[in-house]
Order: structure tokens, then sequence, then C-alpha cells
């Protein structure tokens, strides 16, 4: 009995370790990715398009390992969170690689297009920037740290702005000839990549938030939602009184169940 | 004739710079045999306590005068404690891959956040496939930043219990750094020798068989521009060895303005030529102890760089600021003169900003290797020799100073020399 506690913790914190690790391999994949494009170097791109299956395969594996838990040892409670939270992360961290790939990709479509040192240093510097929101979110993770979690939020607004600034220099290369339309649409879609790689920190901060203390961030906007939909129930109800059951779908779901808002991630403005 | 006096210069230069390569070449030498007889004679209390611990483990283990020295335990125990803080980390597992034993510097790979962890999923990777019998080696490159190379090596091991294995790490970082440098200097120099070497030649052929005297003119047009840029690198190299030995350094209290006021007028037709403008602000009271050609000249050369790369009509900002960092550093009389007493640790900052185009990221710490170039093309085009910076890292390494850089691509760069402040003499309240 006692030896099936010491394994089940074991799992527990290997999960932990494993998600270190992969997120060590999407920082990793951001720093590279950018130094690819930068460099114009293909190969290296190439390196990281096909070092994205390892990566893919390391989160299958490390969420098969989270399903197993939940069914054989039906954690609770903080570690109930600690499981979800982690499957979570799998996902969000396994897209911001995706990212880069796509990343990788675009520098191969946009290989004979000239970039100015201005745009240079602003792909740099959002490669940092993505970076380091992984690193941060990585580590508001394993410290459980909340105040670093839902910091991630205003730190990602660096990344946005640099963004901005990218896309207005993406605009004026475009109108002083230096570059082509299509080669523009490809460059602000970096920029695109790079600001998504952020809001997926901040997503991951959100979880983290949740796996602490239970509360799930995007509540308030759901709970928003719910208003609305009572509202509106309630002026159905008062024109026309029948057809309750219809509309009583949302409502029945509870607070108690966080499951029920992950499907749906707002969009934040 | 100023032709063979030029020629007895260069010879002398030679001479000199043999003499002192023969200087530094015995000097150590003569040290060597120095330390040997030392310890016999009067110095043995210093060397004493060390060489009875390193002793009996090391060198002499089979000695006659103490035979029962060490017991199996003892030994053990010793061994352990020295693996434990040995540079490479080194871990142990027995047959079933539980981990025996983690040395100190093998416990950052496990308790790491960053890239660290990498290492530690091969260490893993590995110990399984030693485990099977097989002796494996892998090496880890991490992008960082910093950027760090590792190399791990497993292989299975029988001790008196069973088959395990052993994994070693070992840190390449800074042997892959050196390794680079080295590569891309030879690569360096040879190119930015050898360019100039074989425009001359390539132009002095077609002249020979041109019947055009236009043509001609052009040519030897040329052949000037490349002698030129010839005589300059071998001008820089020149100097960065003067600097390099240090001898002729003369220390003086010195003030920044005029030093900076020497540079910047020496720049100032270059910097008007493009439109640039040179802002000086700093207080004429800063002083700092050092030697005024080599500031100048290092100065110079921020200037320098700083009007090539920068475009038409910008700024480049000359700032000096005195900070009294008492926590800085640990400056232990460089000089051993009037310097630290006058000096409280305070540190002046002189910065040289431009509105450039800035460096990449990932040739920030290297811009001051000798001939080091970010962009090749462009600095043929603006006629620089690769050495500017490597002189400006020397002047301040010869004045216990350093330099910093700091800069985003397209934004501008900064380069600021720390240099050991005097104090004025109650000037500044």
């Amino acid at each position: 009995m006692n030896e099936t506690r010491i394994q089940y913790h074991g799992e527990l914190e290997e999960v932990r370790s494993d998600l270190i690790r992969l997120g060590a391999m999407v920082s990793e994949t951001i720093g590279r990715g950018t130094a690819a494009l930068l460099d114009r170097d293909l190969h290296a791109a190439q390196v990281i398009i096909d070092g994205d299956d390892v990566i893919d395969d390391f989160c299958l594996g490390l969420e098969e390992r989270c399903y197993r838990l939940l069914a054989l040892q039906s954690p609770i409670a903080g570690e109930l969170r600690f499981v979800l939270t982690s499957l979570r992360l799998i996902s969000e961290l396994e897209r911001s690689a995706d990212l880069i790939v796509n990343v990788c990709k675009s520098s191969r479509r946009i290989y004979d297009v000239e970039f100015g040192p201005q745009i240079r240093g602003l792909i740099e510097q959002m490669g940092v920037e993505a970076t380091f929101l992984i690193r941060a979110a990585i580590d508001s993770y394993v410290d459980a740290d909340t105040s670093l979690a839902s910091a991630l939020d205003d730190i990602d607004d660096r990344l946005d702005e640099l963004q901005v600034a990218y896309v207005q220099a993406i605009f004026r290369s475009h109108s002083e000839m230096n570059l082509n339309l299509q080669g523009a649409v490809q460059m602000a879609m970096i920029g695109r990549y790079y600001e998504r790689v952020g809001d997926h920190a901040v997503n991951i901060g959100e979880r983290v938030m949740y796996m602490v203390t239970g509360w799930l961030p995007e509540k308030s906007g759901a709970a928003r939602q719910r208003l609305r939909e009572a509202e509106a129930e309630a002026g159905a109800e008062s024109s026309e009184s029948a057809n309750t059951t219809d509309g009583a779908g949302p409502a029945v779901q509870s607070d108690s169940s966080p499951q029920d808002g992950l499907g749906e991630f707002p969009d934040r403005p | 004739m100023p032709a063979s006096s030029l020629v007895i210069l260069i010879l002398g230069l030679f001479a000199a710079a043999a003499l002192g390569y023969f200087a530094a070449k015995t000097a150590p030498r003569k040290e060597l045999p120095k330390e040997q007889p030392e310890p016999q004679g009067s110095v043995v209390p210093l060397d004493g306590p060390e060489s009875e611990v390193v002793g009996p483990t090391t060198e002499r283990p089979t000695e006659p005068s103490r035979p029962p020295a060490v017991s199996t335990a003892d030994l053990l125990e010793r061994l352990r404690d020295a693996i434990e803080h040995i540079e490479q980390g080194v871990i142990l597992c027995d047959d079933s891959g539980t981990e025996l034993f983690r040395n100190q510097s093998a416990k950052q790979y496990v308790e790491a956040r960053d890239g660290l962890v990498l290492v530690e999923a091969a260490v893993e990777e590995l110990m399984i496939k030693a485990l099977a019998g097989r002796a494996v080696r892998r090496e880890v490159e991490l992008f960082g930043p910093p950027a760090q190379s590792f190399v791990v090596s497993a292989q299975p091991f029988t001790d008196g219990a069973g088959l395990g294995a052993l994994a070693i790490v070992e840190d390449h970082s800074l042997q892959r750094r050196t390794e680079t440098v080295r590569r891309d200097f030879v690569a360096n120099i040879s190119h930015e020798l050898k360019t100039p070497i074989g425009a001359l030649g390539l132009l002095a052929e077609t002249i020979r068989d041109e019947p055009e005297s236009e043509v001609v003119a052009r040519l030897a047009e040329r052949m000037i521009v490349e002698a030129d840029r010839a005589a300059h690198t071998i001008d820089d190299l020149l100097e960065l060895s003067r600097i390099e030995f240090g001898d002729e350094t003369e220390f003086d209290e010195i003030s920044v303005q005029s030093v900076v006021s020497e540079a910047t007028a020496r720049i100032a037709s270059a910097a008007g030529h493009s439109g640039i403008e040179v802002i000086v602000d700093l207080s004429p009271q800063i002083q700092v102890l050092g030697d005024r050609r080599q500031l100048v000249s290092a100065v110079f050369n921020l200037l320098d760089n700083a009007v090539k790369y920068s475009p038409e009509g910008s700024e480049i900002l000359v700032t000096a600021i005195v900070e009294s960092g008492e926590s800085d550093r640990s400056e232990q009389a460089p000089f051993g003169r009037s310097f630290n007493d006058s000096s409280t640790g305070s540190v002046v900052k002189l910065s040289v900003a431009d509105a450039g185009i800035g460096i990449p990221r990932k040739d920030l710490d290297r811009v001051f290797e000798r001939f080091y170039r970010v962009d090749r093309a462009r600095s043929r085009a603006t006629g620089g020799t690769g050495l500017g910076l490597a002189i400006v890292r020397h002047v301040v390494s010869n004045h216990q100073g350093n330099v910093s850089v700091d800069s985003i691509e397209g934004v501008g760069t900064t380069f600021t020399l720390s240099l050991a402040a005097i104090q004025p003499l109650q000037e500044n309240p």
C-alpha cells in the first residue's frame, strides 16, 4: 500500500520533471528557430522542423502518462488539478513549438527577402521575449507561483508591443518598396507566430492559477456569458412560458466542475 | 635616405618583437628550477600542510616512512570526496537503473529548469543503453543563451554486486568557444591580409599588359587604395601589439574631457562627411589614471565604428559619469601607486552611443575578437581593419577596466568603457 503511494508520488514528480524538459525543448526551439530565420540557415530550419517530431512524440508519451495517472490513481484535489493542468500545459507547449516550426517554414518562403536592421532587431527581440515568457511560465508552474503566473499577461504586453512595432516596420519597408507584398505577408505572419507563443505562455499562467487556487481566471468571461444567457432566458420566459428545458442546458453547468470551461478559450483582446 | 631608414625601422620592430617573444618564452623557464629547491629551503612551513594532505594519497602511497597511512574505508571516503568535487558530472547507477551516486557537478542538471535539463534527459537515455551493455557517447548542444556544449558518455561496468552503469558529463562550452575563436581568427586574418595583396598582384598584372594610359591610371588608383588598406591593417596590428605588450604605457592623471575632445577632433572630418553630429556631454572634472595615447586611441576607435555604422544625419552621444561602486569589483592596487588611495572604488563610465544599424545578439560577445566581422561585405565597404574593438579591449585591460556593449539591431549600439576614477579634490559636492 505504502509502496503504491510512493510510486504514485514518484510518477507525479516525473510528470513535473518531464514538463520542465518539454519547456526547455520549446524554449531552445524558439532560440534556434529565430537564429535560423535571421541567419537564413535553411539547414538549421529543417533540423528544427524535423526536431518537432521528437517534441510531438515526447508530448504524446507524457500525455499518456497523465491519462494513466488519472485512470489508475484517481488523484483528488490539488493533485487532480496538478495532473489536469499538466495535461493542458502539454498542449500549450506543443503548440508553441509548432508555431516555431511555422516560423522555420516561412523562413524558406522568404529566403530572398532582405530584412533591414530594424526588422532584424525586432525579430530578435520577439524571439527573446517569447523564450522568456515560456521560461517564466514553466517557472510559475514548477514553483506554483501565482503572482508570476498572473503577471505573465502583463509581461506578454511587451511582446505584443514588439509585434505591433514589427508590423509597422513591415508596412514602412513595403511602402519604401524594399519589400514586396508576398514577402510582407509572410513576414507579418512570422510576427503573429511569435505573438501567439506569448499567448500560449499566458494560457499556461492561467492554468497554473487554476492549479494552485482552483479558480479559473476565465470564469469572469464565462460568468458574464451565463449572466447574459440567464437574462435572455428570463426575457424569453416572460414572453413565452413554455420551452424551459432547452435553455437549461448551459445553465446547469455548475462552477464546481472546472472542465466545463476548458473547451472555449475566449480570445484575449 | 628615407627608404633605408624605414627598412631599419621595420627591422628594428621585428627585432624588438622577437626579443619580446624570447623574453616571454624564457621567463617562465627560469622560474621552474627556482621553484624546486625552494621547498627544501626555508619556505617549508608554507607548503607543509598542503603537501601532507596530497602526499600520502597521490604521490607516495607506498613510501616506507608511513606504511599504515590510510585504511581502505578512509581511502574510499577520500575517493568519494574527490569524485564529489571534480568538475565533471558523475552519475552511478545499479543494474536496475536506480541511482546510487551523483556528484555535486551533476546535481545541477537535475535541479535546472532551462536547457540544462536536456543534459539530464540525455544522461537518462544513455544510462539505459549502458545498462544494456553498450558504451555510448553523445554531444548535447544548448542554444541558450548562453550557448553551451556538453559531452555525455555512459558505459556499463561491473562492480562486486553486479552490473551497473556510469555516466560522465563534461562541459565543453569553453573548449568549443576557444576552438571557434581560433578557427575564425586564422580564417579572418588570412582573408584580411590576403585580399589586398591578391588584389595588388592582379592589378599589377593587368597594368603590365595594358596599353591604354587612361586604364593604367585607373588601375594604379585602385592599387593605391589596396596598398592603403594593407598598410592600415598592418598599422593597426602594430598598434595592437604595442598595446598588448603594455611596456610603453605611461600612467598620468588625465581628464576624460581632454581625451574625448582629442578623439572627436580626429573623427570630425569623417563624421562631417556623413553629416553625423558628435555630441559630447560630460563634466570636465572627471579624471582617470591612464595612458593618454591609448585612451584616445580607444575612444577614437569607438567613434570610428559609430560613424561607420550610423545612417547619415544621425547623432552620436558621448557621455561620462562617475559611479561610486564600492561593491563593484576587487580592485586591489592595480598599479600600486597613488591610484589606490585616491580612488575609493569609483568608476568612470564613458559611453559612446550611436543610432546605427546595431549588432546582432549572437555577435555581441564576439565583436572584440581580432578581425571578427559581423558582416564581411559591409565592413569591406566601410574600410575598417577589423581590429578597432580589439584595440579598445586591450587598452581597457591595460587600465584594469572593462568594456561592455549593448545593442539592438536597427536601434543602435552603446559601448561603455569602465575605468577607475580619480576623485577630484572636493570640487564636486
